[in-house]
């Protein structure tokens, strides 16, 4: 081997020249010493010490390196898979009403809306929301058919007919989710689709919905069986899948406490949804400039020091641009609809209803905000809070307007959901530290 | 915290010594050089009865390894993943004073002169209340307290330890991060066990070093590399900001010389290891080189003489792959008929390395003459079709692929790195790291010169049987085991550096 001359000066030329920069501390320049020079290790211990200034240099700014952004292709079309979706079944209303009767689909969808809404949520804060989420739900197929079998069989156990409706549909929306997510939306959407003209024709509904819930289930099956890979034992933890999905059981009961709301005149109350879910979409996607916007604020800014003004303007830029186009499109879309479809009657067209539906998109899009920075027992208490005031809507009885439940429900959650979700983000780097990055 | 409790009576004229091992990312669920040490190890000594814990990243891994009925995993520690911490909150007031958790940690495991202790007592505190970990780095109080202990860090001045990156907040959350999964992994329960073996001096003695403070059993370390040194190797090359180089490698540190402080014996593979240990710190009557060794055959099969080099490891930058494919291009001038085989698979998270590997080979034109083979299940079948076999790693401890070349009795050119030029001497050629001309020499010179190639081969098959057999190192971890395992004091083990 070569030998090499070790006066600390030699030795710090060639450990810059290696580095391309002043060694860190001593125990760098050793290192570099002994793998690139191939001085053994007590010589470049030594030598590395030595090679060290005795004054200290100016200290060196950093600025760390971005996480990634996780992938968001395939979310427009999930999006598009959902509206299409929400049409499609707005179209099964009027069938199912003429079949099996107001009574038995209203409460079967009084059932259906917060059942289905709780196990999405539960199932994308314990799985579907990871990197790994989809190969480990894979490995719990068992699971997800005694699921999908009690989901239908227990409701029609306690309610009959219409619990049987609640099971079908829910199994058919809940299992959609999991194909929006594993990118098999087209499956999803035209297994709806193919399962709307039978019902339109007159045929006998609960057949046909129990086909579109055992195609939606094998559909599931296959798209997992084909995501199947070794995953980590843990993703999401159950205790707030189980908190997420108590939150999604509050939202969908503030969906249907209304009673000025039908859900059972033909297509009417589906449709009405649609401003707010186009633009509760909308919103949504926007947020999703937070995953950047977040680490992005506290880059480059120095611990040391006070410099902390302006830290939150990213964040807040992105939260008020997304309230901003939920409101506007919500807006847009409801005037729209009240002034260019005048046949679909008054309840589609109620401007109560549709800034109910508004403001409930707007407290979904909060709550589900606050939720994933770690706030879900203040979500939770929220969502608690606004269904408690729709139940009181709802016994005093004396709506000034029609969809005064919703509008009363959304205006408390989003008066107690948006003050901390505005407080995280505006501390933006104590908010990614202890709650964003520690699970 | 505080006092130590002395070692508790022992149960081992009842039964078999319990030995827990403690893993870091590899035994039994990566295979490599440390996992295949700990499974002849295991197999090997059935006087003990061996309790795994690993510490692995939530990958979903599958076990590499069968484990014999005398070895079990006792639980398995994942990192960075959502599981929860077990229950055990703190009571109001000691949650008070653990807000400074962060602080303690960031304080003493990254300052120059931090203070051991100090982390061992907070690690102790994890233990007892894993519940509290999680709420108190969730806390805006912790942060703010890390970030106070933090600037502490940043603003020592100690010459050796040059001036601190000022870290930004971004780089500081990750840190953040980081020592919430130290404190985790502290939190993590152990089993009653006689002795703990811990096989890096990095995470793996997290556990351990909280088990010994709160039963006083006896803790063995084993470095097979010497964890700081690969820690800023890693750093060094891996482009990052000084701010996240600073993070990595002062908590890699801070983390060795905690196991460092609280091991009782540090067993190092080679010499070379052992320098770097004191030059950390180590008291020297701690350490005990204890060679790796590898079951010899009785008598080398003869080498093929069709002018083949080999190589075998993983396609890593610490295995220098992209000299090896320079010295394959200047041997093929000299030797055109020359061929090189690489074994070894593409280190997980070393993707891009690979492509950059593949990328020069075909700008250097190696086409055949150099073929990556892939992973291989039998090292010693492929050294034994080498004429010759290299190595250009810039960072080893005592490799295997090293014995396996001298058990097979093939001649070794390979860069003098960590035990490599002791292992090495006087049955094959060393040349410095990155030095792609003399490693090419020395292969063009064995190439050209089979009986000069076949007589290192033979020296090199004695030399093993001589100095690093199997037996001898088994033997080794045999008595070092039953010595502090029947509560021998540490200074009565027959230790010190090997001569």
């Amino acid at each position: 081997m070569s030998e090499v001359g070790l006066d600390p000066a030699r030795a710090r030329l060639l450990v810059e020249a290696r580095l391309g920069r002043r060694p860190q501390d001593m125990l760098e320049a050793a290192v570099v010493l002994e793998a690139w020079v191939g001085v053994p290790a007590q010589r470049a211990l030594a030598a590395a010490k030595a090679l060290m200034p005795e004054t200290a240099a100016d200290p060196q700014p950093s600025v760390g390196r971005l996480p990634p952004p996780s992938s968001q292709k395939g979310v427009l079309l999930e999006g598009a898979a959902f509206v299409i979706s929400v049409i499609a079944i707005a179209l099964w209303a009027a069938p199912l009403v003429s079949s099996l009767g107001a009574t038995v689909v209203r409460h079967g969808l009084m059932v259906t809306l917060p059942l289905t809404i709780a196990l999405q949520w539960g199932l994308r804060r314990r799985w579907l929301d990871h990197p790994h989420g989809l190969a480990q739900l894979a490995d719990r197929a068992l699971l997800l058919l005694a699921g999908a079998l009690a989901t239908v069989g227990l409701p029609t156990l306690v309610l009959g007919p219409s619990g049987m409706v609640a099971g079908l549909l829910t199994v058919t929306l809940t299992g959609g989710t999991i194909l929006i997510r594993r990118r098999w939306a087209l499956v999803y959407v035209a297994i709806i689709l193919l399962a709307t003209p039978p019902l339109m024709m007159g045929l006998s509904p609960l057949p046909v919905l129990a086909a579109a819930a055992a195609a939606t289930a094998l559909a599931v099956a296959l798209a997992l069986r084909t995501s199947a890979m070794p995953a980590p034992s843990s993703t999401g933890q159950w205790e707030r899948a189980v908190a997420a999905g108590v939150i999604g059981i509050g939202l969908g009961l503030m969906l249907v406490l209304d009673r000025t709301v039908s859900w059972t005149e033909g297509t009417v109350p589906a449709l009405a949804l649609l401003p707010a879910t186009f633009a509760s979409f909308w919103g949504g996607y926007h947020l999703r400039h937070l995953e950047r916007a977040m680490p992005r604020a506290g880059s480059g800014i120095p611990v040391i020091g006070e410099r902390t003004r302006g830290l939150a303007r990213p964040p807040l830029g992105v939260l008020f641009g997304a309230l901003g186009r939920l409101l506007v499109l919500a807006g847009v879309l409801s005037v729209g609809l009240m002034a260019l479809t005048p046949w679909l009657g008054s309840s589609a067209r109620d401007a109560g209803v549709l800034l109910g539906f508004a403001l409930l998109a707007l407290a979904t899009m909060l709550v589900s905000l606050l939720e994933s920075m770690g706030g879900g027992a203040w979500a939770l208490f929220a969502v608690t809070c606004a269904a408690a005031a729709e139940v009181a809507v709802r016994v005093d009885g004396t709506d000034p307007f029609s969809g005064t439940g919703l509008v009363v429900g959304g205006l408390v959650a989003v008066v107690l959901v948006l003050p901390p979700v505005i407080v995280l983000l505006s501390r933006p780097a104590s908010t990614l530290a202890t709650a964003l990055w520690i699970p | 915290m505080g006092q130590r409790p002395p070692n508790p009576p022992t149960r081992l004229a009842l039964a078999r010594p319990r030995v827990l091992l403690t893993t870091e990312g590899t035994y039994p669920y990566v295979m490599g050089g440390v996992s295949s040490w700990c499974n002849v190890l295991v197999n090997s000594l059935t006087e003990f009865e061996w309790q795994v814990l690993p510490i692995v990243p939530p990958d979903g891994r599958k076990r590499m390894f069968e484990l014999p009925d005398h070895v079990s995993e006792v639980g398995r520690i994942e990192v960075w993943s959502e599981t929860l911490p077990q229950r055990g909150r703190p009571q109001p007031l000691q949650r008070r004073a653990a807000s400074r958790l962060p602080a303690v940690l960031v304080r003493n495991l990254l300052g120059w002169e931090g203070d051991a202790d100090a982390v061992v007592d907070a690690w102790v505190w994890c233990r007892r209340f894993p519940a509290g970990v999680r709420s108190v780095f969730r806390s805006a109080r912790g942060w703010s307290a890390f970030l106070g202990g933090l600037r502490e860090v940043l603003d020592e001045r100690v010459p050796e330890a040059g001036t601190p990156p000022v870290l930004d907040l971004v780089e500081a959350a990750k840190l953040y991060q980081t020592l919430y999964w130290v404190a985790r992994t502290a939190a993590a329960p152990t089993p009653a066990t006689d002795v703990l073996h811990v096989t890096a001096a990095g995470w793996s003695a997290i556990p351990a070093v909280v088990h010994k403070t709160l039963h006083g059993t006896p803790l063995i370390l084993t470095e097979h590399g010497v964890y700081v040194r690969e820690a800023y190797l890693a750093a060094v090359r891996n482009g990052d900001s000084p701010g996240s180089r600073f993070a990595a490698t002062r908590v890699a540190r801070g983390l060795a010389r905690v196991a460092y402080a609280n091991a009782d014996v540090v067993s190092p593979v080679t010499d070379a290891n052992a320098y770097w240990e004191m030059g950390l710190g180590i008291d020297p009557a701690k350490i005990l080189v204890l060679y790796n060794g590898l079951r010899q055959t009785s008598t080398p099969t003869p080498a093929p003489r069709t002018r083949t080099v080999v190589s075998v490891g993983r396609i890593d930058p610490l295995k220098d792959v992209h000299t090896m494919l320079r010295v394959a291009a200047e041997t093929l001038r000299y030797v055109p008929d020359a061929r090189f085989l690489h074994y070894g698979p593409v280190t997980k998270s070393e993707e891009a390395y690979g492509r950059s590997c593949t990328a020069l080979h075909d700008r250097l034109g190696l086409g055949e003459r150099f073929r990556f083979m892939g992973p291989t299940d039998d090292p010693n079948g492929a050294v034994r079709d080498a004429d010759v076999v290299l190595m250009t790693s810039i960072s080893e401890g005592l490799p295997m692929s090293i014995l396996e070349a001298m058990g097979e009795g093939r001649p070794v050119v390979s860069t003098g790195v960590g035990g490599v030029p002791d292992v090495v001497r006087g049955c094959g050629a060393v040349a410095a790291p990155g030095d792609e001309h003399a490693l090419a020499m020395a292969v063009v010179t064995l190439l050209r010169n089979p009986d000069l190639a076949s007589r290192l081969g033979q020296r090199g098959h004695a030399r093993l049987g001589r100095i690093f057999s199997e037996a001898a190192c088994i033997d080794g971890y045999r008595d070092l085991l039953q010595t502090v395992a029947h509560g021998t004091a540490p200074q009565d083990v027959s230790i010190g550096l090997a001569a």
